[in-house]
């Protein structure tokens, strides 16, 4: 297993369901800035127009993920499938993982003392059979659909595999694996992606997905 | 006064009064006065905030904590840490402490190497304000983690991670400037003798491993440009402190060997300015050169944007003010005390701006710009900006100024034991 999360971003509404659901499923703690997942926004003026995108993001559970080699005591883990999770007992506090990480994704948890970050649900709901994350189950416009790589009969790869997408500061090197989908309105992908990003297709990702696990899988553990 | 002779080194006999009660540990009592006061604020803050989760809302129904925790969540100021700016003034001032420690440390190694008599003589206090300061370094760290954890360290290591490599290196470190300081101070001369090289050479392989490890601990984190794309970054940190390092040497010669050592004295002032001189015209060109490979985006943010001001303050205090008060008394042709103090004052202040400015401006440019359309805001009634700058809060301020208390308490008692300011021949 390989899990990874596809996000057709042009439907957010920005309604924050997601950001709520998460508080809920996963006892995050209460506070603006204390959230594992969000819903970031831009704001431009095109002509006089104003053009506001939605982002809504999360830990990208990058195969190669920085934050992992810079935890000194082995709290920032790979667990089964890939996720990159946080053993809180053993984390010290020296935020060395929240300057590793491309995406600014963990907060400290000021009730445990320690860093903590999105699990894709997997403590909560995939370890006990569930599908979806609360992300996925609660968002109204069915932004993210949640999956696993290795299924390449499965939803999330069949989807990817009729999009294109791209991924955040594919520059950085880490692979992340949320994944998102080029929108299909022109004038809404013109306004929302950098110059920069690379658009990718299956065929052209799935080579560093291969090569980036190759590398990491050997990490992974099934502690749950 | 009294002595003891322990293996060699003699012990000055002081009674309890003599060595906490004196003018220069009241000092030090009022610093540590505001680290207690920022223990104590950063202590409550983090093991005894108010706070909930959905679950507390869910199951305590009607509980004044969870209504205060929650109206905290709302108004309070967030906890620890911001997600955008995780190393704080804990990290400047751990990086200015340790590293100007290290330098004074390093740099007097060196001098023994290159036979500087002058240095020799004073290398005992030196080196003993040099550990202070990483005493110093380290109080601060220590506040800045969660020590109650601390024995994961062991448990489950990561020996590749920068952050785990400071544990070995500090066990080592400190132990061995220790026993630099003690062969100074000993009158076994023969074992002094037989081992002074070895342990000079190893005394800089362990200083040129410390400054390595340091830039790991930065290097490592991949996503944080101004840090990774420092051209050889340590031996940026290596330049860098030992500019840092004349600036305190200079203070502390006025303090400990004006009286001492008289008609040498003027001897020291100038090998400790040819040594500034050296190391300002090496840190400015380093960094006139180094900003040519900074990542632009952090550079535009330091240079022009929002960090625009501390950086030239920091140029001016750092490189231009010493090294004009430097030129003006080699035109003079003589040590002019109120240029010389005024350098040292000069370059202390603009080296910790400049671990200010490594530090925050390595968080600066943010990391929510994953889309490559710009800063984004998480709510609706944030204000956009193109950086990220977070103001210290008290207690990490107060902590600050406890540890310069920490290394002068250090620093005294060590000397009031064991003499280590008095000039020695060796």
């Amino acid at each position: 297993m390989n899990f990874a999360m596809a996000l057709d971003y042009q439907s957010c509404i920005n309604c924050k369901a997601c950001e709520v659901a998460c508080k809920e499923e996963n006892g995050v703690q209460l506070g603006a800035d204390k959230q594992r997942i969000w819903v970031g926004q831009t704001e431009k003026s095109i002509f006089g127009n104003p053009f506001v995108n939605y982002y809504p993001s999360q830990c990208n559970h990058c195969i190669d993920a920085p934050c992992v080699d810079v935890c000194p005591t082995q709290a920032s883990y790979f667990n089964d499938g890939g996720l990159v999770i946080v053993d809180k007992d053993k984390c010290i506090l020296c935020k060395g993982c929240m300057e590793a990480c491309p995406y600014d994704a963990r907060y400290v948890d000021d009730k445990y003392v320690a860093v903590d970050k999105c699990t894709f649900c997997y403590d909560t709901r995939i370890s006990q059979g569930e599908v979806t994350t609360a992300c996925q189950a609660t968002c109204p416009t069915k932004v993210r659909l949640f999956g696993d790589l290795d299924d390449e009969e499965g939803d999330l790869v069949q989807l990817l595999k009729k999009r294109k997408f791209f991924v955040l500061k594919e520059t950085e090197g880490t692979v992340p694996k949320l994944f998102y989908l080029f929108p299909e309105d022109q004038h809404f992908a013109i306004n929302s992606i950098g110059e920069d990003t690379t658009i990718h297709t299956w065929d052209s990702f799935k080579p560093l997905i291969d090569e980036a696990t190759s590398k990491r899988s050997k990490q992974w553990k099934n502690l749950i | 006064m009294e002595k003891f002779n322990i293996a060699g080194i003699e012990i000055n006999k002081v009674s309890f009064f003599g060595l906490f009660f004196n003018k220069t540990m009241l000092l030090a009592y009022v610093l540590l006065a505001f680290g207690i006061f920022g223990i104590y604020e950063i202590i409550l803050e983090r093991y005894f905030l108010l706070t909930a989760n959905a679950f507390d809302a869910g199951l305590h129904q009607g509980s004044r904590d969870v209504a205060l925790a929650m109206r905290e969540a709302i108004f309070g100021p967030g906890g620890e840490v911001k997600r955008e700016s995780p190393w704080t003034l804990y990290i400047v001032n751990y990086m200015y402490m340790i590293y100007t420690g290290s330098g004074i440390i390093f740099l007097v190694t060196l001098a023994e190497l290159a036979n500087l008599e002058i240095l020799k003589k004073t290398a005992a206090g030196f080196l003993t304000l040099g550990l202070a300061m990483v005493f110093g370094g380290l109080f601060t760290i220590m506040f800045d983690l969660n020590m109650l954890n601390m024995q994961w360290m062991l448990i489950t290591p990561n020996i590749g991670s920068g952050m785990w490599l400071m544990l070995p290196l500090y066990l080592i470190y400190i132990p061995f400037v220790m026993f630099e300081i003690y062969l100074l101070l000993t009158d076994n001369k023969e074992l002094v003798k037989k081992i002074a090289f070895v342990i000079l050479f190893i005394g800089i392989g362990i200083d040129i491993a410390e400054y390595y490890i340091q830039a790991k601990l930065f290097d490592m984190n991949t996503a944080r440009h101004l840090w990774t794309t420092y051209p050889i970054l340590p031996l940026y940190f290596i330049l860098s402190s030992f500019l840092a390092a004349t600036g305190v040497m200079i203070l502390y010669s006025y303090i400990a060997y004006k009286d001492q050592l008289k008609s040498d004295f003027e001897l020291l002032l100038k090998t400790l300015r040819r040594l500034a001189l050296i190391f300002i015209i090496l840190v400015a060109s380093y960094e006139a050169v180094a900003f040519l490979f900074i990542d632009k985006k952090w550079a535009t943010v330091i240079l022009f944007e929002g960090f625009a001001y501390q950086f030239y303050l920091y140029a001016l205090f750092s490189i231009a003010l010493p090294f004009l008060f430097m030129i003006l008394q080699l035109i003079q042709r003589k040590i002019n005390t109120a240029f010389m103090l005024l350098a040292s004052l000069s370059i202390i202040i603009g080296s910790f701006m400049e671990r200010y400015i490594f530090v925050y401006g390595g968080n600066a440019y943010p990391m929510s710009d994953r889309f490559g359309t710009g800063f984004q805001k998480y709510s609706e009634y944030d204000v956009i900006s193109s950086f990220i700058h977070i103001t210290p809060p008290v207690s990490e301020i107060c902590i600050v100024i406890g540890s310069f208390g920490v290394v002068i308490a250090a620093y005294k008692i060590l000397d009031s034991l064991f003499s280590v300011s008095k000039v020695r021949e060796h």
